[in-house]
C-alpha cells in the first residue's frame, strides 16, 4: 500500500523539490541522499494545475487535465479532474499517505472508498495506477537504500541509488534505481522493477525542465514510460505553487463535492 | 410533446445566452439500440437522450446546477409485464386484465435535477431536485429508500429527488446528513438522518429514515388497488478492507404500518489481482422475497418489475469480473444468481473508449433459469449497444 508513496505525487502535485543547495560531498551516505530527496519531493502545501497526456498501446492519445492539492508534506491530497468532459468534476482524495482514497462521480454524486488491492488499477488508463499517485515517505520506509555510485543523466551530475524493498512492505516494485540530480537533490530518472523479478524494468519515469518555483525546484515535466506495455504517460504543470494555504475541509468528502 | 421539448429548448437557450459567462454547459448525447428476443421473436426498441447539465457559481459559497433530459424512443415502445411472466401464474389470471399489465415508452422531456448549495462555514445546504446516492452496495443498497437499481446496469445515474438536506461535517471524519423529501403531507413525506463515520481504514454510517411505500394489489379483480404504508427503516453500513479483500456491508429493518415488517441485508467483497482482473461478490437478501420459486405469485411478480419491491427472490448473489483487455477495452459481466431457486442471468459487457469523450457499450442479458424462476429463460434475453458522446 505504501508503495504508493514514491511515485507521483509528490513528484507531480506536490513536488517537488526543495533546498537550494550546493554540490555535495561523494561520501554522502545512501540513507542521507534519499532523506534529502524525499525532503524535496514534499512541500508542505501546493496547488497545481496539471496536464496528463496518455498514448496507448494503438498510439492514440488521450488527455486530461486537472487541479491537484497537497497539504501536510503530501500526507494528504485531492485531484478534481477538469477536463475531458468525460470525467469532468470527478475527484480523488487520498488521506493518510495514500492509504485511504476516495473517488467521487459527480453524475451519481456517489463516493466511493477504494481498498488497497484497487490501487493497482490504473488511473483513467494512464500509466499511472492510484497507487503511483500516492505520496509520502515511502523511499524511506519501504525500502533500503544503497548508493551505487555516480553518472550523467540530462547532463547533470547524479548520485545513483538502489532501493530495494523490505521484507516487511507491500509496495508493488521489487526495486527501484534512482538518478538522482547532485546539486538540488531532484530525482531525474526512476527505475521500477517487477513485483515478481527484480531483473525485470516495468517502468521507467523521467523528470525534466526542471524550474525553481517559490525557492523550490520543480520538475515541470514527468514522463512515465511502461516498458512492458509499450505505452507512455506525460504530465506537465500549467500551474504550480506553494504559497498556498489549504484548508483541512479541503480533503475531505464535502471538499471533493464543492 | 414537441411544444413542450421546444418551450425546453428555447429556455436552455435563452439562458445560455444570456449569463453564457458565468453558466458552464456540458452533457451527453446517448443514442441507444437494443435487440430484445422473447417468446421466439425478435424486437427492436431504440433511444436518443440528450442530457444538458448547467453548472454556475453566482458566489462562491453558491452553487447551482440542473440538468434537462430529452429522451425519445423509436421500435417496439408497447410492451406488457404479462409477457415475462411465466404461463402458469398468468394462467390463472383472467386473461382481460392483461391490458392493465401494459408500459409503453413514451418520449419524455424534463428537468431532472434544479438546485441550489449554499456553503456555510460549519455545513451545506441543498434544496432542489438531486440525486441521492446512500449505501455502500453495488447492486442492491438496503438503506436507500429513494432509488432501485437497474441490476444490468447498476451504476447508470439515478433520477433527480425534490429534497431539502443539510450535510454537516463533523470532527475526524464524521458527518451528520439531515434530509427532507416533501410530498403532500408531512405524514408521507420522505425524512433521513444518517450519522456517518471513520474508524481506522473503515467508513461506516448509521441511518434512520422515513418515507411512504406504496404496495400495489394487482390481483385486485377491477385495478390495480394500491395501499399507501408508512415506512420506517433502521439501517447501517459500513466498507473497508479485510485481509487485502474490499469489503462492504449494508443492512436495514423496515417497520411497515399495516404490514409486514422486513429486513434486507448486502455482503459484498472485491479484489484487484496484478494483472488488473477485478473481481467482486455481493450477497443479497429480502427476508419479504419468496424462497421457494413455486410460490410466486402475480403480486410477486409486478411488485418486483414496478420496483416496489427490489427482489422476488429471497437470496441471491452477484458476481462480476472486469478486466482491461487492452487500455482502451474493458471486457467482463456479471452473474445474478438465486440462491433461493437456482435460476442465472448472465450480464456480458464490452466498454470501448472510441475517443476521449466517446464510450461504446455492449451489454447483455442472457436469462438461463427455468420457467417460472426468478431469472427464468421466458423472461427472454436482450442486446444493448450504447454508445455516449460527452460535450
Amino acid at each position: 500500500m505504501r508503495s504508493t508513496r514514491y511515485t507521483l505525487f509528490l513528484l507531480l502535485v506536490g513536488c517537488l523539490c526543495a533546498s537550494n543547495g550546493t554540490a555535495q560531498s561523494v561520501t554522502i551516505s545512501a540513507d542521507t541522499i534519499i532523506q534529502k530527496v524525499t525532503q524535496v519531493m514534499n512541500p508542505a502545501q501546493s496547488k497545481g494545475k496539471m496536464q496528463m497526456t496518455i498514448v496507448t498501446t494503438s498510439k492514440k492519445t488521450r488527455t486530461f487535465v486537472y487541479l491537484a492539492y497537497s497539504k501536510n508534506h503530501g500526507e494528504k491530497t485531492l485531484m478534481k479532474y477538469l477536463q475531458p468532459s468525460r470525467v469532468k468534476g470527478q475527484s480523488i482524495l487520498m488521506l493518510n499517505n495514500a492509504d485511504d482514497i476516495w473517488i467521487y462521480f459527480p453524475r451519481t454524486r456517489r463516493v466511493r472508498k477504494l481498498a488497497t488491492h484497487a490501487k493497482k488499477q490504473k488511473m483513467e488508463g494512464s500509466d499511472f495506477s492510484y497507487e503511483d499517485m500516492g505520496a509520502g515517505d515511502a523511499f524511506i520506509e519501504e525500502f533500503k537504500s544503497r548508493l551505487l555510485g555516480e553518472g550523467k543523466k540530462q547532463d547533470r551530475l547524479c548520485y545513483k541509488l538502489e532501493l530495494t524493498r523490505m521484507a516487511e512492505s507491500t509496495s508493488g516494485y521489487s526495486k527501484l534505481v534512482m538518478w538522482v540530480d547532485k546539486e538540488n537533490f531532484v530525482p531525474l530518472v526512476i527505475d521500477y522493477y517487477h513485483d515478481d523479478d527484480s531483473t525485470l524494468l516495468e517502468k521507467e519515469l523521467v523528470l525534466s525542465d526542471i524550474k525553481v518555483i517559490d525557492k523550490i525546484p520543480t520538475p515541470m515535466q514527468m514522463v512515465m514510460y511502461n516498458r512492458l506495455d509499450r505505452t507512455q504517460t506525460s504530465m506537465e504543470f500549467l500551474e504550480v505553487s506553494y504559497k498556498v494555504n489549504l484548508e483541512d475541509d479541503l480533503f475531505t468528502e464535502r471538499g471533493m463535492k464543492k | 410533446m414537441k411544444r413542450l421539448f421546444g418551450v425546453s429548448l428555447l429556455s436552455l437557450v435563452l439562458i445560455t445566452r444570456l449569463s453564457a459567462q458565468e453558466v458552464d454547459i456540458f452533457g451527453y448525447f446517448e443514442p441507444q439500440f437494443t435487440v430484445i428476443y422473447l417468446d421466439q421473436n425478435y424486437y427492436q426498441l431504440q433511444s436518443n437522450k440528450l442530457r444538458v447539465d448547467l453548472k454556475s457559481n453566482p458566489d462562491e459559497n453558491i452553487e447551482f446546477g440542473a440538468n434537462f433530459d430529452w429522451l425519445v424512443y423509436h421500435g417496439k415502445r408497447e410492451w406488457s409485464f404479462w409477457d415475462f411472466i411465466p404461463k402458469e401464474v398468468t394462467s390463472s389470471v383472467d386473461p382481460y386484465r392483461k391490458a392493465r399489465y401494459r408500459f409503453t415508452y413514451d418520449d419524455r422531456s424534463f428537468l431532472d435535477n434544479a438546485y441550489l448549495r449554499f456553503t456555510c462555514p460549519s455545513f451545506d445546504l441543498m434544496v432542489g431536485k438531486q440525486q441521492i446516492s446512500l449505501g455502500t452496495g453495488y447492486a442492491w443498497n438496503p438503506t436507500d429508500i429513494f432509488n432501485v437499481k437497474d441490476l444490468t446496469d447498476p451504476t447508470y445515474e439515478q433520477p433527480g429527488h425534490n429534497a431539502a438536506r443539510i450535510d454537516w461535517p463533523l470532527r475526524n471524519g464524521f458527518a451528520i446528513l439531515a434530509l427532507y423529501s416533501p410530498e403532500s403531507t408531512w405524514e408521507n413525506s420522505g425524512k433521513l438522518l444518517r450519522l456517518k463515520g471513520r474508524w481506522r481504514h473503515f467508513d461506516f454510517s448509521v441511518i434512520g429514515s422515513e418515507t411512504e411505500w406504496t404496495l400495489t394489489d394487482y390481483n385486485y379483480p377491477y385495478y390495480n388497488l394500491a395501499s399507501f404504508h408508512r415506512r420506517r427503516l433502521l439501517g447501517g453500513d459500513c466498507v473497508g478492507e479485510l485481509l487485502g479483500l474490499g469489503v462492504w456491508a449494508e443492512g436495514a429493518y423496515n417497520f411497515v404500518k399495516d404490514s409486514k415488517d422486513f429486513w434486507e441485508l448486502v455482503v459484498g467483497g472485491d479484489y484487484t489481482f496484478d494483472s488488473e482482473l477485478y473481481l467482486m461478490l455481493e450477497f443479497y437478501h429480502h427476508s419479504l422475497a419468496k424462497s421457494d420459486y413455486r410460490q410466486y405469485d402475480l403480486n410477486d411478480w409486478l411488485r418486483f418489475f414496478h420496483q416496489e419491491q427490489k427482489s422476488i427472490t429471497r437470496d441471491q448473489v452477484c458476481w462480476l469480473a472486469q478486466y482491461p483487455l487492452t487500455d482502451l477495452l474493458k471486457i467482463g459481466g456479471s452473474a445474478l444468481i438465486s440462491l433461493s431457486d437456482g435460476s442465472i442471468a448472465f450480464i456480458p459487457t464490452v466498454l470501448y473508449s472510441l475517443h476521449e469523450n466517446l464510450e461504446l457499450t455492449l451489454i447483455g442479458n442472457i436469462n438461463v433459469g427455468k420457467e417460472g424462476k426468478a431469472y427464468g429463460s421466458n423472461q427472454g434475453h436482450s442486446l444493448l449497444l450504447r454508445s455516449r458522446v460527452y460535450f
